[in-house]
């Protein structure tokens, strides 16, 4: 028995308690009934056809999300990866303003660009037309899905850039040589090396629309459908039912490992995508006529996702009626002075900070240890440990909420009501991209680099402290603010554990919604913007390296 | 000076085992090279020296002190030993001396007294001047030197080296060969090194051990293992050679088809077969077919030249030997004596004819 087994096995254990624990919860709660074990709750839930439509408006979001991402998302990650369409890099750049975005950010924007009546491009439709309804109505299932592919789509752009990024040029010329056209090139060489990532993109948006909480609550709601996450929010309406939200919940649940699954197999066996030697020479295709209007195409995407949100947000943030036209009387500081200075809003970015830097640290820190212990193979069991640290990426976060709350408003740990029952949550969610980051960054330190110290004399830990951990530095602190970006913008498990004292901004944003605040949302939207924009511009002049880009697959948020 | 007793090592990676019943006994001082393809176990026995594996069953001994066993296990920060790697794990966030440096901290060494010994052991390296630098900034084989300066600092009881040479260009490599034995004569470490290549093995060590699946298959000076080869393993490992599968006829006699040989042995058991190694540069190519007695420990053979190539500082010549389909490669100096088609006699020792044991063919 070494000396430093005891921090080990403290990792192990608190994995388990984070995991373990709360699953194990949901699980006995979704077959508890008044006599013992029942399946009284799945099938009073099956049985319901409002929940049967929620679970039906879930498929529906989720695969028409999938396809409008690839629609979107694929075409340019071509453009911009192998052909000379002008502006690529920027455009790169956009696509992950996008993909750092909140949805539920992206919701509210769209709530006050295309809402039926007040919605600024339906006000400037009706004013060019002189038209009675509306060109949008936001609040539609198809409103819907176009504002979760909007965010969802550059999981797709990155699967796919990344792969493209792999294929050789000389791959294709092979094909052109032995006489094939450019259009039959791209049908039976190009295409089929991608469809893996394509497959794997899809999967991915998909994921986030199942896992989506705010998009949908916010534009579903109104419009009157539920979706499988909205309706576990609302079973904790008063009177709460938490053994249907637990039943409810495992379905939820089930789906997403198995897509997951899925994706894991399909990039498993991306083996074949002619991951080329050194010799990755790639020649641009020439877009000829072609490359202003595919620009054009892709600047209209970004227009959705990024410029038009963005200005409506800026605009609201500085108007008193933001559906009025900009002017000097309309121009007004209260929502900032609102924001930052009004008692709940103050509270709840104080706590968001809080849980932010507590969660971060905590995480990071648990993260590095955990990727410590699994890459040097440190303990028996070290790959189950590997496995647990990534299994939270299969829980949708609402799903997480209704675990945690079943485990945590009962002794012996009461946490319901504290901020700690939110850092669980989070710590938790986030732990996956912390793991997955840490781990990658273990592996690429030579292990020999600590026995070369160990042989020298120094103990384990010693070895961690000088050797390991100067070089995991910058890896490290990746971790810390991956995670941090997460934390801040969490919505869906936040939405369910939050009490009056322990809100955070995301749970007031939605508050807001309901006073019609918009103003309000607008300054602690770009406020979450800021801070994180700020922290991406950080890590990447700190640490040096494209940061995102190194996430292609991250974990569910929103 | 401390010896190394290795006994009966065995180490398991699940049901395949790299390790075997090793046994390895490496005197005070001595430098016995572990020579082998890769997958022999070598570089698992080194990291069982080292404490960085724990053997499944066995004992490793430094000295009076048992190292390991299957009940303990001493760490590696307690042996009082050092290593080479192949990597050469130079720590990138520490400048040369704080990298030479590190061990020192962990042997009372003074502040004053460490600057002194890293200046002197980087002397000794020729990197006198570098201390200040950062390992990226030193090319190849500076970065080696350093790795050894760092090794040898803490003046270790056992030395430890896993093919610290191979990702040198050759020339380098050649000359680390000399550095390395140089700074062997000076110290006199008692030195495990590991290796998969011959002549590094054979320039480098006192003694090479040849190690198969798991096991050493033979130990013994370079000239031992090149000349008294005991398996067709080692032989062909170890060198180039001609193997003849052959049958006893007698004590010191076999036969293959028309060919008859004597050979270096005298407890033949007729009617076994035996493959017999015969080194290409111990036999004596002549011209012309006339038999001559050349004494009774000598095999003269009689062959057409096939083929002959030019290698620069020798001959590489293929000789077909009449009334058998044997073709022998003979090593010849350099002008050519001989050429194709020509019809020569082969002057063969008896004694250069090694017969090998038949047992252990192959990794099991």
């Amino acid at each position: 028995m070494e000396r430093s087994a005891p921090v080990w096995g403290l990792a192990v254990i608190a994995l388990a308690l984070l995991i373990l624990l709360p699953l194990g919860w949901l699980a006995y709660m979704s077959v508890s009934g008044e006599r013992g074990v029942t399946l009284a709750n799945y099938i009073r839930v099956f049985a319901d056809p409002r929940l049967q439509t929620a679970l039906w408006n879930t498929v529906l979001l989720a695969f028409w999300s999938g396809v409008v991402a690839v629609v979107i998302g694929a075409p340019m990650a071509w453009l911009s990866v192998r052909t000379d369409l002008p502006g690529r890099s920027t455009i790169k750049s956009l696509v992950m303003a996008s993909f750092v975005t909140p949805p539920f950010l992206g919701a509210f924007a769209w709530v006050m660009l295309a809402g039926p009546n007040a919605g600024y491009l339906n006000k400037l439709y009706r004013s060019l037309t002189g038209a009675e309804g509306p060109l949008f109505n936001i609040f539609t299932m198809s409103g819907l899905v176009f504002v979760v592919a909007i965010y969802t789509f550059p999981y797709v752009y990155i699967m796919i850039a990344n792969t493209l990024e792999l294929i050789a040029s000389d791959v294709e010329e092979a094909a052109a040589l032995l006489g094939a056209s450019r259009v039959w090139v791209a049908l039976t060489v190009t295409l089929p090396l991608v469809f893996p990532a394509i497959l794997s993109g899809f999967i991915l948006a998909a994921l986030q629309a199942l896992a989506l909480f705010g998009s949908p609550a916010i534009l579903g709601l109104p419009a009157g459908f539920h979706t499988i996450t909205t309706q576990l929010w609302a079973f904790f309406q008063y009177p709460p039912k938490v053994e249907m939200a637990a039943a409810f919940s495992v379905p939820l649940l089930l789906a997403t490992a198995l897509l997951l699954l899925v994706q894991k197999r399909l990039l498993g066996r991306r083996g074949y995508a002619a991951v080329g030697g050194k010799s990755l020479q790639r020649r641009s295709i020439a877009l000829g006529a072609w490359r202003y209007p595919a620009l054009l195409g892709c600047l209209v995407v970004l227009a959705c996702a990024v410029f038009l949100p963005y200005g409506i947000l800026t605009k609201a943030a500085f108007s008193q009626a933001w559906a009025q036209p900009m002017s000097r009387e309309n121009f007004t500081l209260a929502h900032w002075s609102f924001t930052f200075l009004h008692g709940g809003t103050q509270a709840a970015i104080v706590n968001t900070l809080e849980l932010g830097l507590l969660t971060a640290s905590v995480g990071a820190g648990l993260a590095a240890l955990l990727a410590y212990v699994t890459s040097r193979k440190l303990v028996a069991g070290h790959q189950v440990l590997g496995f647990l640290a990534l299994a939270p990426i299969v829980i949708p976060g609402v799903v997480l909420a209704v675990a945690l709350f079943i485990t945590y408003t009962r002794p012996p740990l009461l946490l319901y009501g504290t901020l700690w029952i939110l850092f669980v949550a989070y710590l938790t969610k986030e732990l996956p991209v912390g793991y997955a980051q840490s781990d990658a960054t273990f592996r690429g330190i030579h292990v020999e680099l600590e026995e070369a110290g160990r042989i020298l004399g120094a103990g384990r830990l010693r070895v961690l402290g000088e050797i390991t951990a100067p070089l995991a530095r910058s890896g490290i602190i990746a971790a810390w603010c991956f995670v941090f970006i997460g934390v801040i913008r969490e919505l869906s498990a936040s939405i369910i554990l939050f009490t009056p004292s322990t809100k955070v901004i995301s749970v007031v944003l939605f508050d807001l919604k309901e006073e019609g605040q918009f103003g309000a949302i607008a300054v602690l939207g770009l406020f979450m913007l800021a801070m994180t924009f700020g922290i991406v511009v950080l890590m990447q002049t700190v640490l040096g390296r494209d940061v995102l880009g190194a996430r292609s697959s991250g974990s569910a948020t929103g | 000076m401390l010896d190394v007793n290795i006994r009966d090592l065995t180490k398991r990676y699940g049901d395949v085992a790299a390790v075997r019943g090793l046994d390895l006994h490496v005197k005070g001082g001595e430098l016995v090279a572990l020579l082998g393809p890769s997958g022999c176990g070598k570089t698992t026995t080194l990291r069982l020296v080292a404490g960085f594996l724990a053997p499944e069953a066995g004992e490793i001994w430094v000295g009076d002190r048992c190292l390991s066993s299957p009940a303990a296990v001493i760490p590696p920060e307690h042996r009082r030993m050092a290593m080479i790697f192949q990597s050469y794990a130079l720590w990138p966030h520490m400048t040369v001396a704080g990298n030479v440096a590190y061990g020192l901290r962990f042997r009372g060494v003074s502040r004053a007294d460490r600057d002194r010994r890293v200046k002197e052991m980087l002397q000794v390296v020729q990197l006198e001047g570098y201390g200040s630098r950062y390992p990226g900034e030193l090319s190849g084989g500076q970065q080696q030197r350093v790795a050894v300066a760092r090794a040898l600092v803490v003046e270790p009881e056992i030395l430890l080296l896993d093919e610290p040479l191979s990702n040198l260009d050759a020339n380098l490599r050649e000359e680390m060969r000399f550095e390395i034995r140089r700074l062997h004569d000076t110290f006199g470490i008692t030195t495990l090194y590991v290796t998969h290549d011959q002549a590094e093995a054979m320039v480098i060590s006192d003694r090479v051990a040849v190690l198969q699946a798991g096991r050493i298959v033979q130990i013994g000076t370079a000239q031992e293992l090149f000349e008294q080869p005991r398996t067709r393993f080692v032989a062909e490992f170890v060198g180039k050679t001609n193997m003849v599968d052959a049958v006893a006829e007698g004590p010191n006699r076999v036969a293959r088809g028309g060919l008859r040989l004597q050979v270096g042995a005298t407890d033949l058991e007729p009617g076994t077969s035996v493959a017999i190694s015969i080194r290409p540069h111990l036999i004596e190519i002549v011209r012309g077919s006339a038999a001559r007695d050349a004494g009774t420990d000598v095999n003269v053979l009689v062959g057409t030249v096939q083929r002959s190539s030019y290698l620069g500082d020798g001959m590489d010549y293929q000789v077909e030997v009449d009334g058998s389909e044997i073709v022998l490669r003979v090593a010849g100096p350099t002008p050519p004596r001989v050429s194709v088609g020509e019809r020569v006699m082969l002057w063969i020792a008896a004694a250069s004819c090694v017969p090998l044991a038949a047992a252990r063919e192959g990794p099991q």
